[in-house]
């Protein structure tokens, strides 16, 4: 959801806003399928950008911490691929397959809000997800 | 702060019942991976079987034998004769193997080594356990796994892969655990079918005595321990 933020953004905090989201599509494309990528992309946009405006700070910090729980998901995925892979116990089993069905669909969505995130934010519009918002809130102050 | 931990909590819910909901769906069946890998196995069976068999023997005394013993392990089993698809290698190396789409492949070199029917029963038994129990695919499909992430590593996804891949089915190295179930499955044939497992487990001690005058011990070599295997069937 979108809301007011306390100052309005000018032009350029506006674009370093919208590419902090950017950063994890771009990393998709790289990373896929390792899960890592994604969230270093984002950790390193945070870090190059610790110093910026509140509204860049704000913004980047949002999108690492979607990252980072996108991260946990992919990552039980991904290890769990390589089990399946790898060991004789370990095969293509219902909970599997629901599994990588349930990280695909979170993905997809998550991928949807990015998307409209760096639009809105490009914008100069302050978004706010739901936990995510209130989480960045907590952790960056202006 | 007590509104952001309510926040996580409600989506880690949703997460999870997202994942119970999408579990409820039978996938292996939708997607038909069981048949997909039953028509996997076949093709392989075949096309693994396809360079071997100019070497098989289909008849005489030496497959009568072991017929008869893999016929009455399945009879007494309840297992379909029918889907055994024996074959019998004229070759001195000592070893016995099964191959995908229910391939069972024995040495002369075997049939040779083995004192009496007991101890062929044995090795027969721990081969048909192995198909019983699905290892040659698992086994198989993990060494396409170990291929595939090779691929992706390195960037190499030539025949020289495939070509190695092929050449595993036919050595007898299964995972520790994997040789020890189908160990104890054997046992239970063995025992169903009125056979003592004594014989089987004589046989392997004697292999891993490495009896000079057993010659090549391929079906010993790719096994773990089994002088241990020999103790646990005799139930020591």
């Amino acid at each position: 959801m979108s809301s007011t933020f306390i100052y309005h953004p000018t032009e350029s905090e506006a674009e370093k806003a919208s590419n902090s989201y950017l950063m994890s599509l771009i990393a998709i494309m790289v990373g896929f399928p390792l899960p890592i990528i994604n969230l270093l992309a984002t950790l390193f946009f945070y870090i190059a950008n610790r110093k910026s405006t509140y509204f860049v700070r704000w913004h980047c910090i949002h999108a690492l911490l979607s990252q980072l729980s996108l991260f946990v998901i992919n990552s039980i995925g991904f290890w769990w691929t390589i089990s399946v892979l790898i060991r004789e116990d370990e095969q293509v089993s219902n909970p599997y397959l629901a599994y990588i069905i349930t990280v695909f669909v979170v993905n997809v969505v998550e991928l949807g809000m990015t998307i409209a995130a760096a639009i809105k934010t490009r914008k100069g519009h302050h978004v706010f997800w739901w936990f995510y918002g209130p989480l960045t809130q907590l952790i960056c102050k202006p | 702060m007590k509104k952001t931990i309510l926040q996580a909590f409600i989506l880690l819910s949703i997460a999870a019942g997202i994942y119970l909901l999408i579990s409820r769906v039978d996938w292996m069946k939708l997607f038909r991976v069981e048949k997909m890998t039953d028509a996997l196995e076949q093709k392989l069976g075949d096309m693994v079987w396809a360079g071997m068999d100019e070497q098989s023997i289909e008849e005489g005394k030496e497959y009568d034998r072991v017929d008869s013993l893999v016929t009455a392990i399945c009879k007494s089993n309840g297992f379909e004769r029918k889907k055994i698809k024996l074959h019998i290698m004229g070759d001195s190396e000592v070893n016995a193997f099964a191959l995908p789409d229910r391939h069972m492949v024995v040495h002369t070199g075997l049939i040779n080594a083995v004192h009496n029917n007991d101890e062929l029963s044995g090795v027969l038994a721990h081969e048909i356990a192995h198909m019983e129990l699905s290892h040659v695919m698992k086994k198989l499909l993990k060494q396409m796994g170990y291929t595939l992430l090779i691929s992706i590593t390195t960037g190499e996804a030539g025949g020289g892969a495939i070509k190695e891949l092929l050449g595993m089915l036919s050595s007898t190295a299964y995972d520790r655990k994997l040789e020890k179930d189908a160990d104890i499955k054997a046992i239970e044939y063995l025992k169903k079918a009125g056979i003592s497992p004594n014989g089987f487990a004589d046989f392997l001690y004697r292999l891993g005595e490495k009896d000079g005058s057993l010659g090549s011990l391929s079906w010993i070599s790719t096994h773990p321990d089994s002088k241990e295997r020999a103790r646990y069937i005799r139930g020591e």
